[in-house]
């Protein structure tokens, strides 16, 4: 074990970092080696955000940081400093749900349900900026999620539905 | 389109059609929980000072573990525990096998928690750490020194069957784990005095189905030496006993609670030698202890990986006459836990669902040194298609027979069912029928004619036709692994009905329909019915969810128990209603007089007065509104007849696919442009439910079928570790897939009910693998290997303008 190892050190760095998640402001401990997933779920305590890969691949740790949508395993902790975080939590509560996750539970637009979070957000991204998706462009948009239950046509038919709700609560 | 045929259930006391709140579009439970991040998975599960732990695995295929030095490991910061193999060794026990091979007369090996002496594939565990963060955990994991010695090591089948190919176990002479015969007739003779007759081979690459969520387990043991063990498991009960056994503790001091799962498809049977290692190691250290699989640690479980050698006979109009196949089943190092049972499948499976009376099947399984199998949806029965299907469309092409003529020439045809084979009893079917459902539904004949147009300007486009037998509901007596189930249903005082049940749900939704179910038989809404699964001290002995099993057995049996239940409401209810029990309508929430509708009963204030008054009113004397009953499927024959045919599965549904396919002649890369797909699972209990697991199979299908593969290199390790290189299907790469059911209930299952879960993934396989055949046919090359992946299609391009 040499002195350089930076394992080897009694501690491991760590730092406080405050950002606002889900409208509330929050101020945390962590380790500097810490994964934004990893905080929203251990020190924040938001376990709707999930871990399939910690790679970028699935898309089930899918939050959103300052207004875009992000996944957030490939975020250090500390990269989000000051940051706005809202997490699927946010989305809608058990008995107000959005109309988006509605809109997924009307058309069985998911099974286990652990991928949601990527497509939930992805649909909300995608139904704020093209109100009348095409299945291709919903296709599109949600290619950087991974769903294993599903085969993705039930998500295709709840995020055309959620669009059509959305055009029409805005009409 | 969609013909949904809805047997009424039977009732006791109705003499008139009630409307029931079955086979109707509910939605599934929990919904607003799971869509808003609340579902309770195995890593969400917090309890006070929990310690984390990681693994350390070989990084060899075949080695001797000479030593292990773990000091510098110890001397890390927050570690608070770091085991070895042997000092597991000396604390639990060898971990029962979720199938023993010995049972059916094959060999067997012990596997523990942690590699002592030897390691036989990479990844197999060899020590743990244990720490107060995963990362301090991970990061020790580096200090640790094993000392090792490489041994030699074999990876291919068929090299593993070599005279001279290193052997994995003590005491074994070969790698074959086991050699299963499934034979009918005199297929050598037929073969040899045959007039056509064509061979070929055909392999299926290693698979796995990587459900979103990893596996993970979280032991905690009580003060009173209770375990408290949350896991991502599939078979709770099966788990807990096999706990008990390997930690030595009486069953009754260990609770399992299966988490909400997010996936399951086979990858949660359990066997693994993780979930007493952390059993062992929360025990040591005296804190609860978690861990969690890695994406790359989940990767190394395999499945799937198969060589068909066939050779078929047949006549001038395409009947086939018999059938020989050689199935090599690679499942590597073997293990505990469920995998190597698909080669028992994909031997019994055969000859699916056609008449073929001369057929002699061999199915090999072969260990090797790469880790070993677990279950994967289809189990076998998508390699058994896939060979099967591929045959038939050799067949047709010898002959220039559109293949869905051959196919309906060669089915079984409704009138001789219930159908013998050597270890199936087929309990009813209707497969020309649901081939020409599907070929309507893909506009077949359209199909071929533009296909002829396209072929002429020079594309290389393809239709494939996929037919598979998805036999459901296997019962594996001797192991903790049958066929039967148990719920219990009662009712509280609000007239509120719970299901406790012995099945669990990976995620398909069986507790919706388990739910519907049961509303029916009481008449109330499903919405007042909770279904409990997956706590051991909870729910009644049950086993899990496996083989498309749960609703048709757990709900089967919460059927007969609210059947119970809803006769002792009715006769309290004859007693407060002054009406014959034979008088009585439950339907709506409420009981009523048949011929008298204004007399009626609230549920609630029915079930309150059995609650409140019993004893206390003349006639009331019977309170108890719960029941626990057994469901056993009638169809399970597991004692052989005097032709030695016997039967483990109870249910066959099937369906019929149609895949449209354009490969790009420069690039390999095929392009699917149509899919189309007819299954039937006798009845049904929620349409919505059964599409929905219709179409993740058939994308599951699809995603072995041409992209998704473990391959290992020549120094015995695996190369895809990421979904970088594991390739499942995105949305944009699946077509739209049109869908249809028909309904022909089991006679022997109660309400008719099959199976529906795994129904897809080999149709998919098999319709997807002739589609892609059909596109190359005009070039005279095929492709037998799968995945069917570029690289693969190129290189048999450019054989053919070679």
């Amino acid at each position: 074990m040499t002195a350089t190892d930076p394992d080897a050190a009694e501690a491991t760095p760590t730092r406080r970092m405050s950002c606002t998640v889900n409208g509330q402001h929050r101020t945390v401990e962590c380790e500097d080696r810490q994964l934004l997933v990893e905080v929203i779920r251990e020190q924040l305590n938001l376990k709707g955000t999930h871990i399939g890969c910690l790679n970028g691949d699935c898309g089930a740790c899918t939050v959103e940081l300052d207004g875009r949508i992000v996944k957030s395993c490939l975020l250090l902790a500390a990269s989000a400093e000051g940051s706005e975080i809202t997490t699927v939590e946010a989305m809608g509560s058990p008995g107000d749900l959005s109309d988006v996750q509605e809109a997924f539970w009307d058309n069985d637009g998911f099974q286990c349900g652990f991928c949601l979070p990527g497509h939930l957000f992805a649909a909300r991204d995608l139904i704020g900026s093209n109100p009348d998706p095409s299945d291709d462009e919903i296709r599109h948009a949600i290619a950087g999620n991974l769903c294993r239950c599903t085969g993705y046509q039930r998500i295709v038919t709840s995020i055309r539905d959620a669009a059509a709700r959305a055009r029409a609560s805005g009409a | 389109m969609t013909e949904i045929v809805a047997p009424r259930v039977g009732r006791t006391q109705v003499a008139e059609e009630v409307p029931a709140p079955l086979f109707e579009q509910v939605r599934r439970k929990d919904g607003d929980l799971v869509l808003t991040g609340r579902g309770g998975y195995l890593d969400d599960i917090v309890l006070p000072d929990t310690l984390h732990a990681a693994v350390l695995r070989s990084p060899h295929p075949h080695a001797t573990i000479r030593g292990i030095d773990t000091s510098a490991a110890r001397a890390r910061p927050g570690v608070r525990l770091v085991l070895t193999g042997r000092e597991a060794r000396d604390a639990v026990g060898i971990i029962p096998h979720f199938f023993d091979p010995a049972l059916v007369g094959g060999r067997t090996a012990d596997f523990r928690c942690l590699a002592v002496d030897t390691v036989v594939y990479e990844g197999e565990p060899v020590a743990a750490v244990v720490a107060g963060t995963v990362h301090a955990a991970q990061a020790a994991l580096d200090a640790v020194v094993v000392d090792y010695e490489p041994l030699p090591f074999v990876l291919d089948a068929d090299a593993a069957l070599e005279p001279d190919a290193p052997t994995l176990f003590d005491g074994w002479d070969d790698n074959v784990l086991i050699r299963l015969p499934f034979a009918e007739g005199d297929a050598g003779a037929v073969l040899a005095a045959a007039e056509h007759v064509l061979d070929g081979e055909i392999r299926i690459g290693r698979y796995q189905t990587a459900p979103l969520e990893t596996r993970g387990y979280l032991a905690s043991w009580g003060p009173d030496d209770r375990l408290t063990f949350y896991a991502s498991t599939q078979n709770p009960h099966p788990l807990r006993s096999h706990l008990a056994e390997i930690l030595d503790v009486p069953e009754s001091s260990v609770r399992v609670v299966a988490t909400r799962l997010g996936g399951g498809f086979g990858h949660k049977f359990h066997g693994y030698p993780e979930e007493s290692l952390v059993c062992l190691l929360a025990r040591l250290v005296g804190a609860p202890v978690k861990w969690v699989e890695s994406r790359e640690e989940c990767m190394l479980v395999g499945a799937r990986e198969f060589v068909h050698r066939f050779a078929v006979a047949y006549d001038g109009d395409g009947r086939i006459l018999a059938l020989r196949d050689r199935i090599l089943g690679n499942v590597g190092a073997l293990g505990a836990s469920g995998g190597w049972g698909m080669t028992f499948v994909a031997g019994m499976a055969f000859p699916g669902p056609y008449r073929i009376k001369d057929y002699d099947v061999e199915s090999v399984a072969v260990v090797t040194h790469k880790p070993p199998w677990n279950g994967a949806r289809g189990y076998g029965k998508e390699s058994a298609a896939l060979a099967i299907e591929r045959i038939v469309d050799l067949v047709a092409a010898e002959l220039a027979l559109d293949p869905a003529v051959v196919r309906r020439r060669n089915f079984i045809p409704p009138e001789e069912f219930p159908y013998w084979t050597a270890a199936k009893h087929l309990d009813s079917g209707r497969y020309t029928a649901a081939l020409d459902h599907v070929l309507d539904l893909a506009g077949y004949h359209e199909l071929r004619r533009e296909q002829a147009r396209e072929r002429a300007a020079g594309r290389l486009v393809g239709v494939g036709i996929g037919f598979e037998l998805t036999p459901e509901g296997g019962d594996f007596s001797g192991a903790l692994l049958r066929g039967f189930d148990t719920s219990t249903v009662r009712m509280d005082p609000t007239g509120r009905a719970t299901v406790l049940t012995g099945v669990t749900s990976p995620g398909t939704g069986n507790e919706t329909g388990i739910a519907q179910l049961v509303a029916a038989e009481l008449g109330i809404s499903p919405h007042d019915v909770s279904v409990v699964q997956g706590d051991t001290d909870l729910c009644p002995y049950g086993y899990g969810n496996f083989s498309s099993r749960s609703l048709t057995v757990g709900g089967a049996a919460a059927v007969l128990a609210a059947r119970d239940v809803r006769d002792t409401l009715a006769r309290a209810a004859a007693v407060l209603l002054e009406t014959p029990p034979e008088n009585l309508v439950f339907t709506g929430g409420r009981v009523h007089a048949l011929d008298a509708p204004e007399r009626a009963l609230r549920m609630r204030d029915l079930a309150g007065a059995v609650f409140r008054r019993t004893i206390a009113l003349p006639g009331l004397d019977d309170a108890q509104l719960e029941s626990t009953r057994t469901y056993t499927p009638s169809n399970v024959h597991n004692i052989p007849d005097e032709q030695g045919r016997w039967s483990p599965y109870p249910s066959f549904p099937y369906s019929a696919h149609v895949t449209v396919v354009e490969i790009d002649p420069d690039t390999g890369v095929v392009t699917l442009r149509g899919y189309s797909g007819v299954h039937d699972c006798g009845t049904i209990v929620n349409p919505v439910l059964v599409e929905s697991q219709f179409l993740g199979a058939i994308a599951m299908g699809i995603g072995g079928a041409l992209w998704e593969e473990l391959p290992y290199g020549a120094d015995g390790r695996l190369r895809a570790r990421t979904f970088k290189q594991y390739l499942m299907p995105r949305a944009p790469d699946l077509p739209w897939i049109n869908t249809g059911h028909q309904v022909t209930p089991s006679p022997f299952a109660l309400l008719g009910m099959k199976g529906s879960g795994e129904s897809g993934t080999a149709g998919a396989v098999a319709s997807v693998a002739n589609a892609v055949n059909d596109a190359l046919a005009p070039l005279g090359v095929r492709v037998h290997e799968m995945p069917l992946s570029a690289p693969r299609v190129l290189s048999a391009i450019r054989e053919a303008r070679r």
